[in-house]
């Protein structure tokens, strides 16, 4: 893309060749292929929705497994739609120290989940003793057999 | 520099960028690593209230459709396809091609941003909102639910019983006309009322109603579908849509609190997204060559909108 422009806009880095690799566009056609794969990595998610996921038993395998997909996505996004994988190495200074941070924020915070469930257990919300008797189907069927149950004795 | 040195100690200082990059893109790429300080903390705000709840609600407890959601996922996609090709066709001076993507661009966010707003409505029309008064959502099925939604009956029953007394008034007269339409929407009215005293008030009426009764009348009025299945056909809410009787959705709130928060600063940064583009598609802009920059900017905002959801997309909808 140098091959065709004026060098008289001095602002104009990008088109200096520092951050593109030098001589011709972008092919489109890498663009498409990413796009492809952020719609198979979206799918693949999307799959741990369907009933042929097979670990709807153990959540975290589910969790764990999207998180993997989305930092890909992600990845894919930045290299190719943001273009860093062409840039110079400023991009490590401005992407990293964020980056960290942000990282170190969710890693801070971590503590509280503990924090929040032992003493809102208990507190405003509910408490485990109640947990029975929300009103899930499963539930009240339980309760029912239960009220039956403690009706039959009395019945005779 | 050279040569800086004739006989007294003058240097002459040539400016050099101290990041060899634009700077509107150095501006844009500070202002992106702030943007994502400001998510994660959203982001590691939500982990913490989902994972440290006792209790959670499923997705189609809350009504949240994945397919809307996946499909949303897809349509941010193209977008940001759509807006790299704007910055291919500009930077090789195809003005007219660059402003067509960047249209298409427009197009998908608004697509967006329209479908959200029909999910944010499909939540309202079930009384999930941010916050009370105007939320729905009880979290156990305890005597402020049935006060909930013995007020709620006592709204709806209000205008019949106005109305049953006139018409009581009327039939007593010897003389009325339509004395058989009269005596039928008295029977109308009466029935109604007899079902909101059988379906409804036989629980949250009685003062001996247990927590179990209770659990009961939730279950009758919403039930919660079983994770995995997605039905909402049961239940009088469902039945008799006009109801809008107040529902027991264990942690139902705080979901609500958290979803609304996270996409709404969301679909706030799509729509700045959108007014960018509109502004670029201006007549008088031309998106040559001398704009690939701006296009790039903006892109990168765009991109990073799309990154965001990637991540929001299976926290909220499939977690």
């Amino acid at each position: 893309m140098t091959t065709h422009h004026g060098h008289g806009q001095h602002e104009d880095y990008s088109t200096h060749g520092y951050d593109e690799h030098h001589g011709k566009p972008h092919d489109v056609r890498k663009y498409l292929y990413v796009f492809l794969a952020l719609c198979v990595l979206t799918s693949m998610s999307f799959f741990t929705y369907s009933s042929y996921w097979p670990f709807h038993a153990y959540p975290q395998v589910g969790w764990t497994f999207m998180m993997a997909v989305s930092l890909c996505k992600a990845l894919l996004v930045m290299l190719f739609f943001m273009h860093l994988k062409y840039e110079a190495s400023w991009k490590f200074v401005l992407t990293i120290p964020a980056s960290v941070m942000a990282i170190f924020l969710i890693v801070a915070l971590i503590p509280d989940i503990k924090w929040r469930y032992e003493t809102i257990v208990g507190g405003r919300t509910v408490s485990p003793q109640q947990v029975p008797f929300l009103a899930t189907p499963a539930d009240v069927e339980l309760l029912e057999e239960e009220s039956r149950a403690a009706l039959a004795p009395g019945q005779h | 520099m050279s040569h800086a040195d004739h006989g007294h100690q003058h240097i002459k200082l040539e400016y050099q960028p101290a990041l060899p990059l634009r700077n509107g893109k150095l501006f844009m790429w500070l202002f992106l690593s702030t943007e994502i300080m400001f998510f994660a903390a959203l982001i590691g705000v939500y982990i913490v209230i989902r994972f440290g709840a006792p209790v959670w609600p499923h997705p189609s407890h809350v009504h949240l459709s994945e397919p809307i959601g996946a499909f949303n996922t897809f349509v941010l996609i193209c977008s940001s396809v759509s807006i790299v090709l704007a910055l291919e066709a500009a930077r090789s001076d195809k003005a007219a091609q660059a402003k067509l993507w960047v249209g298409v661009t427009l197009a998908l966010g608004a697509a967006f941003l329209l479908v959200k707003a029909y999910e944010y409505n499909a939540k309202f029309s079930h009384g999930i909102y941010p916050a009370q008064p105007r939320s729905q959502i009880y979290e156990q099925p305890d005597i402020y639910y049935a006060a909930a939604v013995r007020g709620r009956v006592r709204e709806l029953s209000a205008p019949l019983l106005a109305e049953r007394a006139q018409l009581e008034q009327q039939l007593q007269k010897p003389d009325v006309a339509d004395r058989e339409a009269l005596q039928q929407r008295f029977e109308q009215i009466e029935s109604q009322l007899r079902f909101y005293d059988t379906e409804i008030l036989d629980i949250a009426n009685n003062p001996n109603a247990t927590e179990a009764d209770l659990a009961k009348l939730a279950d009758r009025i919403m039930p919660l579908p079983q994770p995995g299945s997605h039905s909402h056909a049961a239940g009088l809410n469902e039945e008799y849509p006009e109801l809008k009787l107040p529902v027991v959705v264990p942690g139902g709130n705080m979901w609500a609190s958290t979803y609304f928060m996270v996409t709404g600063f969301h679909a706030l940064h799509v729509t700045a997204g959108l007014i960018a583009f509109a502004v670029l598609l201006l007549p008088r802009n031309r998106l040559g060559r001398e704009r690939a920059g701006t296009i790039e900017n903006v892109g990168l905002y765009w991109h990073f909108v799309d990154l965001v959801w990637i991540f929001l997309f299976p926290l909220l909808y499939l977690f």
